[in-house]
């Protein structure tokens, strides 16, 4: 060895480090790096409160017997404004509460979002990933089914859907699915063509590593940052859309469920009955905005171009 | 696939010693070029066309080559990294074997017996990299790694120090707990650094030092062979010189061979014990350093030194400059592939109808009066042009000194037929690798010393 030492730095008696102990310190790191933002802090808070809400729906409210997600009707308080008696944000035309509609629709809209997102977010990375590794054929072919998903208008084919197989949450949850992968399938695709054209994806072939393993060590982990950012505004978007839909009607009539409460509520804003559709309305704004401020933030931390560098 | 210039190698006698790591034969890699909806393909880039060199144990070849002239695409070839589209590429042969192999490949396919192609089906099934299976194929990938130009994208960033180095060693079931701590330790130690850096990513290093855990990924598996494909062009030239002292050590310790891939001459000049010059996807010259250093036969070869002033003081002259840039792989120029842009060019280079058509390109008046080119062949056409006045020019033109005398002298006919000019010139076949010197081969039409 002839010069080794020219690039050796001194030695430092350092405390032993560990691998758990380093990628603990990098965690951190990024979580420090994620909460730099004040608009991500922002709606990270707006999302604890959400998720507490939701959490505790049971606690903080009588349920509703037999089934919580059902309003209850209290018919001998009809179109109460805020500030009632036992209503603070008053009642419905139908006597609904609608604190309770607010509250309880935090726990639908977590259950639609957690549902749509995760069975996207699995069902587009797969597609995407056999598409984006394996090539040739099969990306061809799928690309092509995905095109056919992107040419028709997302609302559009999820109110088609919905519609078609007749107004249910399990449908709307369903519809939703269908037309959200496509977009997973599409980014997992370019990551992946993206990444394996890296070195050290050779570097693997070289050592005699199989594709699979290359796959989940070198390939998935560096292209899933832009899917979670996906899926974090995804989580805001599908209640959005959700609740469109169920405001036209294709949801369950008299579920706790936001969409449902503004569209129950909106024929009375001509009358002055502002509140029965005003909160639940805010709760969507809030939850998509919200998810959106976290997404943006995590897209900017997690910015591939200043990651690890 | 030309397997005749294989046959023409000038070669030592095989002895035990001799025995070769990798033997390139007939290499070839075309990238189809693609168009249209359907994906028709319409062409073929030639990057590596017809490539053939040994490398012998504890030996290091430098390849060297302007960029684009397929010696990367050449590398990731022996390195299993891409499939040949002709051609092999041998792993252990031996020296009989290779004696062997060339005599089988020297018999054109049509014309070989039953017992011929059986006895090359045999090596080729123990050798060509290609047809491995199994233990044999692992047995490749174990004995032969890589290290790549940019040190950077070559290790996961993701990953930790200990994580990249071991992971070979993972693979291969060779170590595991603090055992296998223990051995990314030892190696590396054995590249300059230190148990003090196993748990740090890959950006808190230096490019050296990210470079010298490249070297200890490909030694963990303790090869026979790797594959350096520009490992210190992205370098400062101080910590250049390091990190070739590093890879000289390792290679004396080890026996290592190096097909060392670069553009710098000066570091092959250090570094290689024989050198492969490639120009466009075929070898211009191979030979040891010292010969194509001191008697460089191609003119290629000739002007690739005087570009580096530093390396020679007596081959200026003719040679100092190399102009223009490098043709187009997928119609890569007939006859000797340099001859658009040679010095000492001759009548005998392979000037073709091309060589008229990129004449005129060359001068906007002219050119856009040309409607079109009825090609015979390479070397025989008729050009159309719009006017008379057009063809009696460029007619008058290609017999005045405004083209190259080698062109004038090569033209077998040109006339004047109404609107086109017919053109035809003498027809060359691809120059092939002729004996210069002991182990010394080039690919010229000319022979004796390039003119200073």
């Amino acid at each position: 060895m002839v010069d080794a030492s020219l690039s050796r730095p001194p030695v430092r008696r350092a405390p032993v480090e560990t691998a758990a102990r380093v990628r603990l310190r990098r965690t951190l790191e990024l979580t420090g790096r994620v909460l730099s933002d004040p608009t991500t802090v922002i709606g990270l808070v707006i999302i604890i409160l959400m998720l507490a809400m939701a959490l505790l729906a049971p606690v903080i409210t009588t349920p509703n017997v037999p089934d919580p997600y059902q309003m209850p009707r209290d018919w001998g308080a009809v179109r109460m404004p805020p500030l009632t008696e036992g209503h603070l944000l008053g009642t419905t035309n139908n006597g609904g509460d609608v604190l309770y509609g607010v509250i309880w629709g935090a726990r639908t809209s977590l259950y639609l979002s957690l549902l749509v997102v995760s069975i996207t977010v699995v069902v587009g990375t797969i597609i995407g990933s056999i598409a984006g590794f394996l090539g040739g054929r099969f990306d061809n072919v799928l690309m092509r089914i995905v095109d056919v998903f992107l040419s028709i208008p997302e609302l559009i084919f999820a109110l088609a859907i919905a519609a078609v197989l007749g107004p249910s949450f399990a449908n709307i949850v369903l519809a939703l699915a269908v037309t959200f992968w496509v977009k997973y399938a599409r980014i997992m695709r370019a990551q992946i063509i993206r990444v394996k054209q890296n070195d050290y994806v050779d570097a693997a072939r070289v050592i005699g590593d199989s594709k699979l393993r290359i796959y989940f060590k070198d390939i998935l982990p560096n292209s899933i940052t832009p899917v979670m950012v996906q899926a974090t505004m995804d989580m805001g978007h599908v209640v959005l859309v959700g609740a469109t839909l169920a405001f036209i009607g294709l949801s369950e009539a008299g579920i706790a469920e936001w969409g449902v409460l503004v569209s129950e509520g909106q024929a009375g804003i001509s009358s002055g009955r502002w509140w029965a559709s005003t909160f639940p309305g805010l709760m969507v704004f809030l939850w998509a905005l919200a998810f959106n401020l976290v997404g943006d933030g995590l897209r900017d931390a997690l910015d591939p171009r200043t990651e690890g560098r | 696939m030309t397997m005749t210039a294989d046959a023409s190698l000038a070669r030592q006698p095989a002895t035990a010693a001799d025995d070769l790591v990798v033997s390139v034969r007939g290499l070839e890699k075309h990238f189809p070029i693609k168009e249209g909806a359907l994906q028709r393909v319409v062409g073929q880039v030639r990057a590596v066309d017809g490539v053939s060199f040994d490398i012998r144990r504890g030996e290091t070849v430098g390849l060297v080559g302007e960029s684009g002239c397929g010696k990367t695409t050449l590398g990731r070839c022996v390195a299993a990294l891409s499939d040949p589209t002709g051609g092999g590429i041998y792993f252990g042969l031996s020296a009989q074997h290779r004696d062997r192999l060339d005599a089988l490949l020297a018999v054109p396919e049509a014309r070989r017996g039953e017992a011929e192609r059986r006895a090359l089906a045999e090596i080729e099934a123990a050798h060509r990299i290609d047809r491995l299976q199994g233990n044999a194929w692992r047995n490749f990938r174990r004995n032969c790694q890589v290290v790549f130009q940019d040190s950077f994208a070559s290790l996961n960033p993701r990953h930790l120090v200990k994580d990249i180095v071991g992971r070979p060693l993972e693979v291969y079931r060779e170590a595991s707990g603090t055992a296998l701590t223990e051995r990314v330790v030892e190696l590396l130690e054995q590249v300059g650094l230190g148990r003090q850096h196993l748990y740090r990513y890959p950006h808190q290093f230096s490019g050296g030092q990210r470079q010298r855990i490249s070297i200890a990924r490909a030694l963990a598996l303790n090869p026979e062979f790797i594959v350096l494909d520009e490992p210190t062009s992205a370098l400062d030239v101080s910590v250049q010189a390091q990190i070739l002292n590093l890879l000289h050590d390792l290679q004396q310790q080890r026996n290592l061979a190096y097909l060392f891939i670069t553009h710098n001459l000066s570091v092959v000049r250090h570094m290689a014990d024989r050198i492969v010059v490639m120009y466009l996807g075929r070898v211009a010259e191979a030979g040891p350093t010292e010969a194509i250093f001191d008697r460089p036969e191609h003119p290629y070869t000739g002007a690739l030194l005087a570009a580096n002033p530093d390396l020679t003081d007596d081959l200026d002259g003719a040679m100092r400059t190399l102009e223009g840039s490098v043709p187009d792989p997928a119609r890569p120029p007939q006859g000797c592939r340099f001859h658009t842009r040679c010095p000492v060019v001759t009548p005998a280079c392979g000037w073709e109808v091309d060589d008229v058509v990129r004449w005129l390109a060359d001068r906007e008046a002219g050119f856009d009066r040309l409607s079109g080119v009825e090609r015979k062949d390479a070397f025989e056409a008729d050009l159309v042009f719009e006017d008379d006045a057009a063809v009696a020019k460029l007619s008058a033109a290609l017999r005045s000194d405004a083209v190259p005398m080698a062109m004038r002298e090569a033209t077998e006919a040109l006339e004047v037929r109404g609107r086109k000019l017919h053109v035809r010139f003498r027809r060359v076949s691809e120059v092939e690798l002729t004996p210069r010197g002991p182990h010394h081969e080039a690919a010229c039409v000319r022979s004796g010393p390039l003119p200073v």
